[in-house]
């Protein structure tokens, strides 16, 4: 059972829905809604594809797209499978050599990992201690057969961003099809995937204060990527991704894209000035390290190493918050992040390092409880820590 | 997920009985066991008299389980002599706390802190 006054603080990993966008979807579910198959030609059918229609429009105006190009998935692990297998198989015959980075979400490193057992050959970048691959990186990478490159734009551990226009710039000029994870970012960065020369992106509702289970791809129809899709039926989705439309979670995503958009600039203003203090707050406990680039990052995400604190008791002793040590796909797992492995952490660090992630919801007061309960543990912990006590020279 | 912890690990987690050390002197001995690459560190200092251990003070660097652990061990070896010290096995610890099957090798490091202690007690300390 979630305690009462647990302080969330992971919206990295998920965000509640947004109560406007919410109202917009249970419109959709009631009987005299929108809750026609959009695919059938009566009325209630028609009604709820333009509904869709509406959405996708909304979505496609938030990253500067052509709603042709938007296709509806279940999420952004859907979208990365789709656009990275669905272009890899297609062109197969054309080149068998792909490109990413070792810091990309596991839904990207494991499509990728299942092309290496079909034959193709990964290139598997190394970011920098700052966990941002340098755009020279990928243009060295790339071989006459390379056929796609990968990479997110925001990391969801670090929020680091990483330089998506330039690298698109070299995939363009070289031919290469180019993929974004952009689940981390829509809403929080402005995207525009023209301007930004990217061929194919994943967006996700639910990190954008829209509903679980909805996301779609991006994927650039002039001139046309050839794409493979990963299931069939009813050739829903321009035979891309076939399955029964769910208009309630589609209305919401577009409603949850259009709204995120328009308020992005003050969300994102009143997010980093709370990061900004926490991260303050946090820095005057002493002993503590940011991870990822110290500037180049998105606004609602912290990634900080507690020095002398073993991570296990750090996580329960911090329960009054919930946070994530790594992803919150990966977190269950004892391991060290792989990802702030790859920036060069020790496993200790990487163990003893905690995400905070902030959002629409977040409140001063929430930051200023956060801060004092860590410091609260943090400093718990250490006075029973012989490391501590033999760095004094007790 | 994280791990469950039993109701005396929470206990003694939260309410960590004899944190600390003893400043170095006369009558006092240290053991430790591990090191932090190891993920689980113990760092024991007992105040001996009258051959019998008086008051023990703990150090740890590890996961709940080990920092209960330490606690727990802390109350249980005073008024032990130096022979039932050195026959301290982990067991004990392993009944009063459920340590998982996969974290029982930090019992080990706990069972050598307290060895390593019986090491540094001298046979001439009262």
């Amino acid at each position: 059972m979630t305690p009462a006054k647990t302080i969330y603080l992971d919206y990295a990993a998920t965000n509640p829905v947004d109560p406007r966008v919410a109202e917009l979807m249970i419109e959709c579910l009631r009987p005299e809604g929108a809750h026609g198959n959009p695919s059938s030609g009566h009325s209630f059918g028609t009604r709820a594809r333009a509904m869709v229609e509406k959405a996708r429009q909304q979505v496609a105006a938030a990253i500067g797209a052509r709603p042709e190009c938007i296709i509806w998935t279940s999420g952004a692990t859907e979208s990365d499978n789709l656009a990275i297998l669905g272009v890899a198989r297609f062109h197969a015959d054309r080149g068998r050599h792909v490109v990413t980075s070792r810091t990309e979400h596991k839904a990207v490193i494991d499509a990728f990992k299942q092309l290496e057992k079909e034959g193709f050959e990964v290139t598997w970048l190394k970011p920098g201690a700052d966990g941002i691959v340098r755009p020279e990186q990928v243009r060295e990478a790339l071989r006459p057969d390379t056929q796609l490159v990968s990479l997110m734009h925001v990391n969801n551990e670090t929020g680091v961003i990483q330089d998506v226009a330039a690298i698109g710039a070299i995939c363009r000029e070289r031919g290469v099809a180019f993929h974004v994870d952009a689940a981390q970012s829509a809403g929080k960065l402005p995207i525009n995937v023209e301007a930004m020369n990217i061929d194919l992106m994943s967006i996700t509702a639910h990190k954008t204060y829209g509903p679980k289970g909805i996301g779609a791809l991006y994927i650039r129809r002039r001139p046309p990527l050839g794409l493979r899709p990963l299931s069939y039926g009813g050739g829903q989705e321009t035979g891309l991704r076939s399955g029964t439309l769910p208009t309630h979670q589609i209305v919401g995503m577009g409603a949850a894209f259009e709204i995120g958009e328009r308020d992005r600039e003050a969300d994102v203003a009143r997010v980093t000035a709370l990061r900004e203090r926490l991260w303050q707050g946090l820095n005057a406990i002493g002993g503590v390290e940011l991870n990822g680039h110290p500037t180049e990052r998105v606004a609602g995400v912290l990634n900080v190493c507690f020095h002398n604190v073993e991570g296990e008791s750090l996580r329960f002793g911090l329960r009054e918050l919930a946070v994530s040590s790594g992803s919150a796909c990966s977190s269950g797992s004892d391991e060290a992040s792989y990802v702030l492995r790859a920036l060069g952490r020790t496993d200790q660090l990487a163990q003893s390092s905690i995400r905070f992630s902030l959002g629409r919801f977040t409140t001063e007061d929430d930051i200023g409880r956060a801060i004092a309960i860590v410091r609260r543990e943090v400093e718990r912990l250490r006075a029973l820590s012989p490391v501590v006590a033999q760095s004094h020279g007790t | 997920m994280e791990p469950e912890y039993s109701a005396t690990v929470v206990d003694h987690f939260e309410h960590p009985r004899n944190g600390g050390h003893f400043e170095a002197g006369e009558g006092v001995v240290r053991g430790t066991a591990g090191s932090v690459a190891q993920g689980t560190m113990f760092v024991l200092s007992a105040r001996i008299s009258d051959h019998r251990i008086e008051a023990v003070r703990f150090e740890a660097y590890g996961c709940p389980h080990c920092i209960a652990a330490g606690s727990w061990l802390s109350e249980r070896l005073v008024g032990l002599d130096r022979d039932q010290l050195r026959a301290w096995r982990w067991r004990d610890a392993d009944q009063a706390l459920g340590f998982p099957l996969e974290k029982r090798g930090r019992l080990l490091i706990l069972e050598d802190a307290v060895h390593s202690l019986g090491e540094a007690w001298p046979p001439f300390i009262p």
